[in-house]
């Protein structure tokens, strides 16, 4: 049994989940039951939202633990669940840790939605909230515009590679702004709340929240305090952007 | 009665268009917009009958949570993938706004007004989607899906 192997497989596994927005938890839970399959002695990993540890332990060996820093995340649900699968094959002995290994590779470098996909998906979110949040067909249009360009510009600010803080800041002041323009100086947005609020929702940071509160009801108290402060501070950033562009205009 | 429609197919898009930015596998999409409009209708139908935002959020977070929980082990995918895009209707923007905007003005009975709403509509939330997890995940998903590789 390559246990160097299947203790490699296990720590790739939970890398590519938790740098695509799976739980903690989760992640700790693929690994340990992968590195269980060894038989072995000590096992034991602990996962936090910005690296992971794992230790492999037996009389017959020689422990070997590993660390990995994970410092860029994104959000990649494909891949989540295309590890989640590949550990159920493995573990329940489908597929040997080989292929597992070369699959967990590919996973890795799937690609995401085209950026144009992307930036849609910003002014269609927008819209759409717009009309849930009580907006006219006007509104709608106003909506769809402006999160048409908030989209072109975070992405933007995305592949310039900075901080996501002072993106959502600087993104959501862009759309307080443009919010103005549209329904004080073109006569097209009529409700200038509902478009703001339709428009931020692409930024809201759902997903540090539902991985919060998840991972602080497994007991993962440390690693759900850090996503409810990263949650926390996306929406700090993002009230701080409206405030700063409707402050221009009405105070 | 349109409009319940009208928004009801609103959120369906907007969980649907969130899970694309989520990149969440094509095939798992259409459940994760239902999702969403599931909650979302939920919320309005509570909302209409008892006209409270902090028992209706409780009740549309009750339903997402739900309907996540039957989606997983049918579609043989983790809970977040639905979890996360059909939440995002629920997501208090609109609570957070409102905060901002009478701190904006120096208004600070609204301000802290708002925003003990949206810690309370957040509270809601989070129990509400614990409450199927805790019950449901732990018999139900894990076994059912050990017992269906076993089967294999």
């Amino acid at each position: 049994m390559d246990f160097r192997l299947i203790f490699k497989t296990a720590l790739l596994a939970g890398e590519i989940m938790l740098r695509n927005g799976a739980e903690t938890y989760r992640v700790e839970d693929t690994i340990n039951r992968i590195l269980k399959t060894t038989k072995f002695a000590v096992v034991e990993s602990y996962v936090t939202p910005t690296g992971l540890f794992a230790t492999l332990d037996d009389p017959s060996i020689d422990s070997i633990t590993m660390v990995r820093r994970v410092g860029q995340r994104s959000i990649h649900m494909g891949k989540v669940e295309k590890v989640n699968n590949v550990s159920r094959e493995y573990v329940s002995g489908q597929i040997s840790v080989y292929e597992a290994y070369s699959r967990l590779l590919v996973i890795k470098d799937l690609e995401p939605y085209s950026r144009l996909i992307h930036i849609l998906c910003f002014g269609i979110i927008a819209a759409c909230f717009t009309v849930v949040f009580g907006g006219s067909p006007c509104d709608f249009l106003t909506s769809l515009i402006i999160g048409l360009i908030l989209g072109v510009f975070h992405k933007w600010m995305e592949s310039r590679q900075i901080s996501k803080f002072i993106n959502d800041i600087i993104s959501s002041g862009m759309v307080g702004l443009l919010s103005i323009l549209f329904t004080d100086y073109l006569p097209l947005g009529t409700d200038i709340d509902t478009i703001i609020i339709g428009c931020i929702m692409p930024l809201v940071p759902g997903l540090a929240i539902t991985n919060a509160i998840r991972d602080t009801l497994e007991g993962d108290l440390v690693s759900g305090l850090a996503r409810a402060l990263e949650a926390f501070i996306i929406a700090i950033s993002i009230a701080v952007g409206i405030a700063i562009s409707l402050s221009l205009f009405y105070i | 009665m349109l409009s319940l429609i009208i928004k009801t197919l609103a959120s369906f898009f907007a969980s649907l268009f969130f899970a694309i930015l989520f990149n969440t596998a094509r095939k798992e999409l259409f459940y994760c917009g239902l999702t969403g409009a599931f909650g979302w209708l939920i919320y309005m139908i509570s909302f209409e009958f008892y006209p409270k935002v902090i028992t209706a959020y409780f009740f549309g977070a009750l339903g997402v949570g739900i309907l996540s929980c039957l989606l997983a082990p049918k579609r043989r995918a983790p809970v977040t993938v639905f979890l996360v895009s059909g939440i995002i209707p629920l997501v208090p923007g609109k609570g957070m706004y409102e905060t901002m905007y009478a701190m904006l003005f120096s208004d600070f009975e609204s301000t802290f007004r708002h925003f003990a709403t949206t810690l309370q509509i957040a509270g809601a939330i989070a129990i509400a989607v614990a409450l199927p997890l805790t019950f449901m995940m732990r018999s139900s998903l894990r076994n059912g899906a050990q017992k269906k590789i076993e089967k294999k």
